[in-house]
């Protein structure tokens, strides 16, 4: 990781890519200022920037739709992991469960989680709960198969090491499976994540009464592509804010694969250990 | 009556100072199709450090994992501390060619782990835990994780462990094999002064002749298919021993006795 020292030559490593994007957005207001793009289909840069500064400053009517968005994409993440979750440490513990459970999982990563979208609007009508279900249903698969994948790997040496110390079976799995998998479980989560806010706004594309999706679905169809360009920076930046706080858990919790969070969490420990032995 | 006569067992094994005895141990896989050991008779007197050297394949850590309760033999009698093993017991400690440590625990938790799973730690198992680190090398290294430690480092932490368990019979198999040369030669000497001071009874697996005899008592000699425990043979030096031992034509001899009765079985 970066000495902290480093914060202070931030402005050497930024500035480049801020001249870039500079340049790439001048080319691009040129190009249509030289009419040689059709300016209603394609705006200028500028033109976004207007209509961002309206639905984010002046009306500020876009935030309603960026928390309705947020919290789809959210709680269908929640309950899809939740499932997924349950059902991979059910099946690690036991053969026959997997055996009854792996091909209904497969059958619904085969077919394209999209495709439920009409299915889904049918059974849970326009409003929130057609999206939070999308949400949950195409973010269960990566979950799944990663948290199995992860409580499956097993380590004949450690697992012979914890019999030997007598450990039950329930601790084999708390202190030597579950930690074990926590590398992949979160790899899944993360890919989970950005998976149930595609879910969230296809649904709200689909059918819908609010939400960034069905905002930009509308400012589309009137031609005004500033203001859906300027929405589609809203759907940016809920995937960058889901994108960081998973890996800020991530960070936390698999603290071991990270090396600059070990030494933090070693001396955590050491401190904790010597205010123990006050006691 | 069966409790009586197995405590009176143990008196006796105990005043023999026999702490592991085996009787035409054997060990088959596979319905007897692949028999990994065969009609192995031993005893193993308490502190004694025993050396089991033989070629892959010849069951020396069978023999250990039966020792450990960690397999169940298929014949013949087995006994530590004049009881029958049956399952896992808290009598012997094992450790591994690999550390196996767990890589979200610090160095002491890792230590402390054995305690963990059996009741809830008191100052004393933290106290110990410190103790044992320290007796190994890693005073200041208490709370690295397992991947900001050598392999070396990583292989005295679980010497650590092992000793934390309280285990009077350390079972090793091949627990330097993974290390280079220097580092395994400066641990087995370590290894030795650490079981002297705790005064463990130690089985040490090893295809290494020379490690074999350099470390041990009593040097258990195997061969293969199927293993078979060829003959024990008593190594007489004085404790402590240094490096300079292995040059002598005394414990050359003992080499070539050992060899010897490698290569004609």
């Amino acid at each position: 990781m970066h000495e902290p020292r480093d914060f202070l030559f931030w402005p050497a490593r930024v500035l480049p890519h801020l001249a870039l994007l500079v340049a790439l957005l001048g080319l691009w207001e040129w190009a249509v200022a030289s009419g040689s793009v059709d300016t209603i289909m394609v705006p200028r840069p500028s033109a976004i920037m207007a209509a961002i500064f309206e639905l984010y400053v002046t009306k500020g009517s876009i935030y309603q739709h960026f928390f309705i968005t947020l919290a789809e994409a959210v709680f269908g993440f929640l309950i899809g992991a939740g499932v997924a979750i349950a059902l991979a440490v059910s099946s690690s513990l036991s053969e026959n469960f997997e055996r009854y459970v792996s091909p209904y999982a497969v059958v619904l990563n085969v077919t394209p989680g999209i495709a439920l979208t009409p299915i889904i609007i049918a059974w849970f009508g326009y409003g929130m709960g057609s999206k939070i279900a999308l949400a949950a249903v195409i973010c269960f698969f990566p979950i799944f198969v990663n948290t199995l994948t992860g409580l499956r790997q097993t380590d004949p040496d450690r697992e012979e090491l914890f019999r030997s110390f007598g450990a039950s079976r329930r601790q084999v799995f708390t202190q030597l499976r579950v930690p074990a998998a926590l590398p992949l479980m979160f790899a899944g989560l993360k890919i989970g994540l950005t998976t149930a806010l595609i879910g969230a706004v296809v649904a709200e594309f689909a059918q819908a009464t609010a939400g960034v999706g069905v905002l930009m679905s509308r400012f589309s169809f009137a031609l005004d592509m500033a203001s859906s360009l300027a929405t589609l920076l809203s759907m940016t930046l809920i995937g960058l804010l889901l994108f960081y706080t998973m890996e800020f858990l991530d960070d936390r919790v698999v603290f071991w694969r990270r090396d600059a969070r070990m030494s933090a969490v070693s001396r955590a420990r050491a401190r904790a250990w010597a205010s123990g032995a006050e006691k | 009556m069966n409790t009586m006569q197995s405590s009176a067992q143990a008196a006796t094994a105990a005043r023999r100072g026999i702490v592991i005895e085996g009787r035409d141990v054997g060990k088959s896989f596979g319905g007897g199709s692949v028999i990994a050991l065969e009609g192995a008779s031993f005893s193993v007197k308490a502190g004694s450090f025993v050396s089991l050297v033989g070629p892959s394949g010849c069951g020396k850590s069978t023999l250990l994992r039966l020792i450990a309760g960690l397999i169940d033999r298929t014949s013949g009698q087995l006994t530590v501390h004049g009881r029958d093993v049956k399952g896992p017991h808290s009598d012997v400690g094992m450790m591994f060619q690999r550390a196996t440590l767990l890589e979200w625990r610090t160095a002491i938790e890792n230590v402390l782990l054995p305690v963990e799973l059996q009741r809830t730690v008191t100052a004393a198992d933290r106290a110990r835990a410190t103790e044992l680190l320290a007796m190994v090398g890693l005073k200041d290294f208490a709370f690295s994780f397992p991947s900001q430690l050598s392999g070396g480092m990583q292989q005295r932490v679980a010497l650590a462990r092992l000793l934390q368990t309280g285990a009077d019979i350390l079972l090793l198999d091949e627990p330097f094999g993974a290390l280079d040369e220097f580092t395994r030669e400066r641990l087995n000497i370590e290894l030795m002064r650490i079981v002297g001071e705790v005064g463990a009874t130690t089985l040490f697996v090893t295809h290494n002749i020379l490690e074999a005899i350099f470390l041990a008592d009593e040097v258990m000699v195997m061969t293969p298919r199927p293993g078979r425990l060829a003959r024990m043979v008593h190594v007489p030096f004085a404790r402590p021993r240094t490096p300079e031992l292995t040059l002598t034509p005394e414990f050359n001899a003992l080499v070539a006795e050992v060899r010897d009765i490698l290569g004609t079985h």
